[in-house]
């Protein structure tokens, strides 16, 4: 039997966050580009970020109707990349991408230096997200928890030059990689001081390569891991808390540990140190928080109520006890996904949450 | 024609170039493997696919990841390029036939480019329809080339909802045709849901698991 909240939304997050005891599991199903149907603008309006007055609205609006807990002002992963000069396709209904048939960086011994510093707040999409967080923060600051998102200089490069190319030439033309990587953590480094500026509660930096997935753990932490950490640690100075996200199989949470003072990471899958959540929790749980890890395709969007709800008692079951977790989808909600089933993970957590 | 010596020579040099990714060797050996008579068919199965058969295995146990496993890849193709044109067609007889691509509105190809060189490098004929692939193509494409194998590739739930509809539009078509699916949001709940009949967490699990497909396609056919 669900009983009746004690805590708003962004105590209950601050509280599991920060292991103290929250009156229940908070919820996230990490509704971001969803949120555009609820905004009634086409997916292309919500990633091309004019509309930033709507993108409020339409998350404002997603929370009344689902009831989760937070907002993660993530719109999709070429935001960074698109200001960097990018060229970027945006569907009229699926997720904006760069046009990898024109990749900026086309020559890796010259095209690197391609990549300049630029001014977060005098971008295009960098801005508008800006915009939307100072926006949510007028809203719904001191009722929900408002999560900014920089996806890390890795992935933002790897767009830049396409993921196959781009992972080459971390082997062949290291030097190359590492100097446009160096100035894309200085911007970034600005676009995270400027969310936390308009009001964001965390940033959460995503690293997505830090996992077996992708990069060994030595090539990771020679090209992302000190951008990340300069980053990461103004974060946690100005006294806002530190999150990160990562999709990939078998993530480095040592390494995340080590460079990312993380309060929380997001996750799908377990640490490359352990083979089950039950482990992950008995080794992890007591240091970084978890936020996750409910299946988005197989279970969040296919799944029945019935699915839906055993899946969420079970992951709740094991990432309740010893605080530390809000209840989550493993990676963004899919912006396709039928809303209801994010209000039902929403619902189950008020049932199976409590403490 | 190259001694046996030399053949074993060569296979090992071959070998040891792609599985140490070494780009500009594995080209050179191959040219020298023509030029000294050795067996193209021989070089490249023994050579090239034994060793991209180690760098599956280092894949798997992670002490290659992405970056390593695409050089890798780089180097047995710029091998199989010189070796190609000298092999007999009766000899090159591929393994199995597979139509490969990512599926519409979606441009991560970066799986679907790994499972190629993997599947080229085993003996298969791959017919590649790149990225953002309109359904009907894979249809045709099946029709066209009689492949025993259909693989859908999908990083998005966005693009994956395609594959539901895609999957009958296949069997229908030839319903002996074998269907794997893949990607992020894949999971076992998505190949029942959707039709599919298997899915595969990487390159050479999905190789596995095709010729498992194979086998029992082939044990089906009528004998004689």
């Amino acid at each position: 039997m669900a009983q009746k909240d004690e805590m708003n939304s962004l105590q209950r997050v601050a509280a599991a966050l920060t292991y103290q005891e929250p009156d229940r599991v908070p919820a996230a199903p990490l509704v971001c580009g969803a949120s555009h149907r609820v905004a009634g603008i086409t997916y292309r309006e919500w990633s091309m970020g004019e509309n930033v007055e709507a993108m409020v609205q339409g998350h404002v609006d997603s929370l009344e109707l689902i009831g989760h807990d937070g907002v993660v002002a993530l719109v999709d992963l070429s935001v960074e990349a698109a200001d960097f000069g990018q060229e970027v396709i945006f569907p009229e209904f699926d997720t904006a991408h760069p046009n990898y048939d024109n990749p900026m960086i086309k020559n890796p011994k010259e095209d690197y230096k391609k990549i300049c510093k630029i001014d977060p707040k005098k971008s295009k999409r960098m801005k508008s997200v800006i915009d939307m967080v100072a926006g949510l923060s007028k809203q719904i600051g001191q009722t929900h928890a408002i999560v900014g998102f920089v996806y890390g200089s890795l992935g933002t490069l790897s767009m830049i030059r396409g993921p196959e190319n781009f992972f080459m030439d971390l082997m062949e033309y290291p030097d190359e990689v590492m100097g446009a990587l160096e100035i894309m953590d200085e911007v970034l480094l600005e676009y995270a001081k400027a969310q936390l500026e308009a009001g964001a509660h965390s940033v959460c930096y995503d690293n997505l390569y830090a996992s077996q997935s992708i990069l060994s753990k030595e090539l990771w932490e020679k090209f992302e891991s000190k951008g990340m950490n300069q980053i990461c640690e103004t974060i946690k100075k100005s006294g806002a808390l530190v999150s990160h996200h990562n999709c990939g199989n078998g993530i480095y949470f040592d390494m995340l540990q080590k460079w990312g003072c993380p309060h929380a990471i997001s996750h799908a899958y377990v640490a490359d140190d352990v083979d089950s959540w039950e482990e992950h929790k008995k080794k992890w749980g007591g240091q970084i928080a978890t936020i996750g890890w409910m299946p988005p395709g197989p279970v969040a969007m296919l799944g029945t109520p019935e699915e839906i709800e055993e899946e969420a008692k079970a992951e709740i079951e094991i990432g309740k006890p010893g605080k530390g977790y809000i209840f989550a989808t493993g990676c963004e909600y899919p912006p396709n996904a039928p809303l209801a089933h994010a209000k039902w993970m929403v619902d189950a957590a008020k049932k199976y949450g409590v403490y | 024609m190259a001694t046996p010596e030399k053949e074993k020579e060569l296979i090992a040099a071959l070998q040891d170039a792609v599985i140490h990714y070494k780009v500009a060797d594995a080209k050179k050996i191959a040219e020298e493997a023509v030029k000294a008579g050795a067996d193209a068919y021989t070089m490249t199965m023994e050579g090239l696919a034994g060793g991209m058969e180690t760098v599956s295995e280092k894949f798997d146990n992670h002490e290659y990841f992405v970056p390593e496993t695409l050089l890798c890849a780089k180097a047995l193709y710029s091998a199989l390029d010189v070796l190609k044109p000298h092999i007999k067609t009766a000899e090159g007889q591929a393994k199995g036939q597979v139509v490969l691509g990512v599926m519409q509105g979606d441009v991560h190809d970066l799986g679907k480019n790994l499972i190629k060189a993997i599947f080229e490098s085993a003996g298969w004929t791959v017919h590649d329809l790149g990225r953002d692939v309109p359904i009907q193509k894979f249809v045709e494409e099946q029709l066209r080339t009689d492949s025993d194998i259909v693989m859908l590739s999908a990083m998005m739930t966005t693009s994956m909802v395609g594959m539901k509809k895609l999957i009958p539009m296949i069997k229908e078509k030839n319903p002996k045709v074998q269907i794997m699916i893949g990607g992020a949001p894949i999971s076992e709940k998505t190949v029942e849901e959707y039709g599919a009949d298997s899915t595969a967490d990487n390159a050479p699990n999905a190789l596995r698991e095709a010729m498992e497909m194979l086998e029992q396609l082939r044990k089906g056919m009528p004998t004689g």
